[in-house]
């Protein structure tokens, strides 16, 4: 079979075992669309509200919705996987796939392809019901914008996630790891609170990571006058920078064999 | 029976291995030859640096200094056509409880160019009848025998085999022992390594025995003791002191422990003769009367334990 072939039969069983994992669907598709019909009745009442992102107006449920789909790419690509190949690993999968004939890249890649196909069908359903019961306006202006800052949040997230795994000894310390960080920076990146009623500090706090410039990235192309794509330089630039620190870390930390248990 | 391989035979060819965790020298330059088609027994107790060894053959693990070639390799620097040559069954490995039987094992099939059918390889492990059940709902038994059923579905040459029946209960020891034997026949080689030295004698052509790092004892299972120069063991219940009596009737020493008399014996068949004769004379009878030869659960413990003199 060809190395691409490798890649998709890997992905496909990737993706069966996470849609019979019900913590994952919960956590990853779930939550996020509870989450967006939550936000959108309860903060968002009494008609139409406003908030500024990157000194551009927004309506507040074009605001959280695209914030929420940061928030579930950060479960899908970060959460999700970091879970799974720290459990993988330490049940003695990944040592024992290391000693099959596919390269390795072949099982990342099908582990990240498996991260995108879940953040774009949650992210899709997401803008979906964003636009057809929120008046969410997505124009084509910024549609590029917004494709970008998907792709770019999704590879950086990805890697970080593969990268974070390095940090977890076993599976009790991969899901805080996991949940814990995500829904911190959730609060300090324009997500669950808009940015501008934080206090400035915190702003600043959230200004470091990742998750707030996917946020904002995706944030400015629904903007009610957006500029150019939408997407920032700066944002993007950002989510680049993770991403490489990400991929830097991941290829160099990764391991393959258990951590958790003593070997002989 | 032993065999001598020639060089081109080898599967496996060791010579002077050493691996060193910082101070602590694991294995202590090793040399050994796996011929091919040969299954190959590697025992010792926890801790003498078999996991160590095989992890170097399987390409896991780096030496410290020597030569290794596997299949004409040197695991050190794996390529790929040679993984598909060769089958793991790791000491601890789980597949993912998610997958189905089947599924997990048309996955690995997928890795393999000359993979065996899916069918084929189930029917063998014995999981014929549970192709749409999860993983995660196998028995501890069928997950091994899964794990074994992944190891040999690339169809591999030479087949690592860590453990491969830890936890089994008798009946599912014998029938992965007939799948092993199925293996051998087809031409395969084996690097089996286990806690049960019944398993051992056995499966194994030849078996090796570590200790410390060490090799300790290497050879056919049945010719072990022989070649250790182990004697025979006579036994029998001795209830009224007839122990030493008969002993000296027979110029041997007689070992007495509880009601069980032993006499160590390196001509069996002419010292057990002369006891019967003598026990018939007197109008004695020698219960439980049993003659043993070193197994090699002996040589074993013998060779592992440090006391090499024991019992002579």
């Amino acid at each position: 079979m060809s190395d691409v072939g490798l890649v998709l039969i890997q992905a496909r069983y990737a993706i069966l075992a996470t849609l019979r994992t019900p913590r994952a669907l919960l956590f990853g598709a779930l939550f996020p669309i509870i989450f967006l019909l939550l936000f959108n009745s309860l903060f968002t009442q009494g008609g139409d509200q406003t908030t500024t992102v990157a000194g551009h107006t927004i309506d507040v449920h074009a605001y959280f919705t695209a914030g929420l789909i940061a928030y579930a790419l950060a479960l899908s690509c970060f959460t999700t996987p970091l879970m799974t190949l720290v459990a993988a690993r330490e049940r003695g999968q990944l040592k024992r796939q290391r000693g099959m004939p596919p390269p390795a890249w072949t099982f990342v890649a099908a582990q990240v392809l498996r991260s995108v196909a879940f953040a774009l069908a949650v992210g899709g359903v997401m803008i979906a019901i964003g636009i057809i019961f929120y008046g969410v306006d997505l124009p084509a202006q910024t549609v590029p914008g917004f494709i970008i800052a998907l792709a770019l949040g999704t590879a950086t997230l990805s890697a970080l996630g593969i990268a974070a795994t390095a940090l977890a000894k076993n599976e009790d310390s991969a899901q805080p790891i996991g949940a814990f960080t995500v829904v911190m920076l959730s609060f300090v990146s324009g997500i669950f609170i808009a940015l501008d009623t934080l206090p400035n500090f915190l702003q600043e706090v959230g200004r470091l990571f990742p998750l707030y410039h996917l946020a904002q990235g995706l944030q400015s192309t629904v903007a009610m006058n957006p500029s150019g794509i939408g997407l920032s330089g700066g944002d993007a630039a950002a989510l680049v920078i993770w991403g490489l620190g990400g991929i830097w870390i991941a290829t160099r930390r990764f391991k393959w064999e258990p951590q958790g248990r003593a070997t002989e | 029976m032993a065999h001598v391989w020639m060089k081109q035979d080898a599967a496996i060819q060791v010579t002077g291995l050493h691996k060193s965790y910082g101070e602590h020298e694991a294995v202590r330059g090793i040399d050994f030859e796996v011929g091919k088609g040969e299954v190959f027994g590697f025992l010792g107790p926890n801790g003498a640096g078999k996991t160590t060894t095989i992890e170097i053959l399987e390409g896991y693990r780096e030496r410290t200094s020597g030569q290794v070639s596997v299949l004409g390799i040197d695991p050190a620097h794996p390529n790929r056509r040679w993984r598909t040559r060769i089958g793991l069954v790791l000491q601890e490995c789980e597949l993912n409880p998610l997958l189905t039987v089947a599924e997990t094992m048309h996955l690995y099939a997928s890795f393999f160019p000359k993979a065996r059918s899916v069918d084929e390889t189930l029917d063998l492990v014995g999981l014929g009848d549970r192709h749409r059940v999860r993983v995660g709902s196998l028995s501890g038994g069928q997950q091994r025998r899964l794990d074994v059923g992944v190891g040999i579905i690339g169809n591999p040459e030479l087949l690592f085999l860590d453990e491969p029946t830890t936890g089994f209960d008798p009946s599912a020891r014998r029938s992965a022992w007939n799948m092993i034997d199925g293996l051998k026949e087809l031409g395969t080689t084996i690097v089996l390594t286990t806690h049960y030295m019944e398993e051992a004698q056995h499966l194994a052509d030849r078996v090796m025995i570590m200790r410390e790092g060490e090799i300790v004892a290497e050879g056919a299972p049945e010719t072990l003791g022989d070649q250790l120069g182990r004697e025979t063991m006579i036994r029998f219940r001795t209830d009224n002191g007839v122990a030493d009596r008969a002993a000296a009737a027979i110029d041997r020493q007689a070992m007495v422990s509880g009601n069980q008399a032993t006499i160590a014996s390196t001509d069996a068949q002419r010292d057990l003769y002369r006891l019967l004769e003598w026990a018939e004379g007197e109008g004695i009878t020698l219960p439980d009367l049993e003659v043993r030869r070193p197994s090699l659960e002996d040589v074993f413990l013998e060779v592992t334990s440090g006391t090499q003199e024991n019992g002579r």
